[in-house]
């Protein structure tokens, strides 16, 4: 009897304590890598400030090093990292462009079960970083696009609403530079930057289409399909002098810059994170200025893009667990809550947004959520591996059109042969 | 007499053993050095390159010369290669022209030479990174005191964007990386200057010989093998410009050498081993370039 009652309890007392070892505890009465020190390599908007590491440090007695480098010296690191076998840190950044990468190669050690399905559910962005069905990074932060506007210039310039579609876009602009309140009123990146790609993406879906059909053929190339008309948008825009010609060598943070300083009024590829910044009084010449809406688009109908960042456990990293242990606490709705307090990262849990926006603690928060109800990703099947030659491609020849170095039929067709190459096996 | 030949022979030849092992032992750390450093991995590189080496797909399987078939057929290697021999061509003249000028002026100070030349370095001791850096706000169409300097003189009227044309932007790019490595070139050619005996410069003054033939007659031949060096090294860190264009114009093609190019395919798109035949031939042509001009320099100006 007491053997029987001794086999059938042994099996649900392993079960439970597999059950622990892999859902990191994080209660103060059990601390199983106390002691450990894991390296976290993330760019400056993810770089945490010491308060709350310490308060990790002391829930699980794991210590933190954080490891602050630019967002492409990550990918730079962590790419030589995992070719010579090593690791570039325990947890590092993943952005959603280098999940095809990242997948193909097999350098991230899957998270599924590390993360509670519940908090899989309240955390749409996951499926960005989900490859092979497999889920290889956990989001820290909700980078989607909405509309951000100087709403003192729109009222300086006569104009009382939020422009709903692109031509209202050009129209408010127009009307802000003829009233001499901003020289370049429209912030868009046109260098060869990532940023110049993603604008166009966003643009492409505000004018009703998408890069690709279920085939993975290029959808843009018709001169009235959506992906033409963007690019189009942004040249002719640019040519009237609405953007700036310096355009052609800023990145996108230099153009948030540009929106700060108030030196342009419609910032149309903004950042979800931005109200906070734009509006915060010791980073922003144009706090208490800005309104926010939701991203232009045409047909009635608003779209717009997730580009979500999140974090990663190399398979070469040498403490998992408390790797582990560090992701599912950043993925708890007070941790996220704090985050965006301190850097201004969105939260990308719905249930921590919602939450906030109640306290009244979110800049824009009506719009973030309506919004968010609305991101799509930019590859439904999730990132595909050559979407960094691609994305290079697309930016380039931007940026040659910018440059008057080629019409937008050139460009596009650019695009359309460097997306073929990049498909090549 | 004669028994003693052999004896008197016998030490100086351990003496010739020993000096021999002494001179291998010297060279053994620059060997090992050179050959862990630069040859097994260059003999890597070489061998990779004939292989599809992606991480992102299974299996290296032995593709022969397939990536320098593709890179020739490459459009934007193809500009990459013209954007670098551009570089290269503004930098080496530059360099060499300004450099030896920079040495000539040295030369005549004899007072104060000491600090001017401390001065002189400091662009080629400074981080690259950070000499583009500062050249990028000198630039800056916005803010930058080039426009600045150029509106006061009343040359331009509105602010240029400098870098929205592509002859202009290699240029201002090639300015950037010649201010670096020009002092480089200046010191080498004012340590060959100070090795001049003064006295040819007296006999050929005597001779009625100008400024000009001294310089072409005497200085020039006397220095040409400081100057093949200097030049050398100018025209391999040319064909290796990378962090000035990076800083200044990023990934843009108008500027995009082709040691740019060889990072975009390894580290950005992961396409390793094309990368490694790019690379590899960027070291035939910078070997190749630096040969020729050197001998022919070499030739033309040395005196038998």
């Amino acid at each position: 009897m007491r053997r029987s009652l001794l086999l059938r309890t042994l099996p649900a007392a392993a079960l439970a304590l597999l059950g622990l070892a892999w859902q990191p505890a994080l209660a103060d009465d059990a601390k199983p890598y106390a002691g450990q020190t894991i390296s976290v390599l993330l760019p400056p908007w993810g770089t945490l400030p010491k308060a709350l590491t310490d308060r990790f440090t002391a829930k699980t007695g794991i210590k933190v090093e954080l490891q602050s480098l630019g967002w492409d010296d990550i990918h730079a690191k962590i790419l030589t990292s995992m070719v010579a076998g090593t690791a570039p840190a325990d947890v590092t950044e993943v952005d959603w462009s280098w999940v095809g990468q990242f997948a193909a190669a097999g350098w991230y050690q899957p998270l599924d079960k590390v993360v509670d399905t519940a908090v899989l559910a309240d955390t749409p962005a996951a499926k960005i970083f989900t490859a092979g069905g497999k889920l290889i990074a956990m989001p820290y932060n909700n980078d989607f696009r909405i509309l951000i506007v100087n709403r003192e210039h729109l009222k300086q310039a006569g104009i009382d609403t939020l422009p709903k579609t692109p031509d209202e876009v050009l129209a408010a602009a127009r009307a802000i530079k003829q009233k001499g309140i901003a020289r370049y009123p429209l912030a868009l990146p046109l260098s060869a930057t990532e940023g110049t790609s993603t604008a166009w993406y966003l643009l492409t879906k505000a004018f009703g289409g998408d890069l690709f059909d279920a085939d993975m053929k290029p959808t843009f190339t018709d001169p009235n399909s959506a992906g033409y008309k963007a690019l189009a948008f942004e040249i002719d825009a640019l040519k009237e002098g609405l953007i700036d010609p310096a355009a052609t060598g800023l990145t996108d943070v230099q153009m948030q810059q540009l929106f700060t300083d108030g030196k342009v009024s419609i910032d149309l590829a903004g950042w979800a994170g931005n109200p906070a910044v734009y509006d915060d009084k010791a980073k922003s010449k144009v706090a208490g200025q800005i309104a926010t809406g939701m991203m232009p688009g045409t047909g009635g109908k608003s779209r717009t893009l997730g580009l979500p960042e999140a974090l990663g456990i190399p398979a070469t990293a040498e403490h998992k667990e408390a790797a582990q242990a560090f992701i599912a606490w950043w993925a708890q709705k007070d941790t996220q809550a704090d985050v965006y307090a301190a850097l201004g990262d969105l939260p990308p849990r719905l249930s921590a947004l919602k939450a906030l926006n109640e306290q009244g603690k979110l800049t824009g928060g009506d719009t973030l959520l309506a919004q968010a109800g609305t991101v799509e990703p930019l590859f439904a099947g999730g990132t595909p591996d050559w979407y960094p030659q691609f994305s290079s491609t697309v930016s380039t020849s931007i940026n040659q059109a910018a440059k008057g170095q080629m019409t937008v039929a050139e460009a596009i067709a650019a695009i359309a042969e460097g997306a073929k190459e990049a498909m090549e096996p | 007499m004669a028994a003693a030949l052999p004896l008197s022979a016998r030490p100086s030849r351990r003496f010739a053993a020993s000096d021999a092992l002494l001179g291998w032992a010297l060279l053994a750390p620059i060997v090992a050095v050179m050959l862990s450093l630069v040859f097994i991995p260059l003999g890597v590189t070489l061998v990779d390159s004939l292989y599809r080496v992606d991480p992102m797909r299974a299996g290296q399987p032995f593709i022969g010369l397939r990536h320098y078939v593709d890179l020739l057929t490459d459009a934007t290697v193809r500009t990459g290669w013209a954007n670098t021999f551009a570089l290269v061509v503004i930098c080496v003249v530059l360099e060499t022209v300004g450099g030896i000028a920079a040495a000539l002026l040295l030369d005549r100070i004899r007072t104060g030479r000491m600090w001017l030349l401390a001065a002189v370095i400091v662009p080629w001791a400074l981080p690259p990174v950070v000499n583009a850096i500062v050249w990028l706000w000198i630039y800056n169409p916005s803010y930058g005191l080039l426009n600045n300097i150029l509106q006061a003189m009343g040359l331009i009227g509105e602010r240029v964007v400098w870098f929205n044309d592509r002859t202009t932007a290699l240029f201002l790019v090639a300015i950037v990386h010649v201010w670096r490595m020009l002092p480089l070139t200046a010191i080498i050619v004012l340590a060959a200057l100070q090795s001049v005996p003064e006295e040819l410069y007296e006999a050929a003054r005597l001779d009625g010989a100008g400024p000009l033939r001294s310089f072409t007659t005497i200085t020039l031949p006397l220095i040409a093998g400081a100057l093949g060096i200097a030049m050398t090294q100018s025209t391999v860190f040319a064909f290796n410009l990378f962090d000035e264009a990076w800083i200044l114009a990023g990934a843009s093609l108008d500027t995009r050498t082709v040691l740019i190019q060889v990072y975009m395919s390894a580290f950005q798109q992961l396409h390793f081993s094309y990368g490694m035949a790019l690379s590899v031939l960027l070291m035939l042509a910078s070997l190749a370039v630096s040969l020729f001009y050197v001998l022919r320099v070499y030739r033309e100006t040395r005196i038998d």
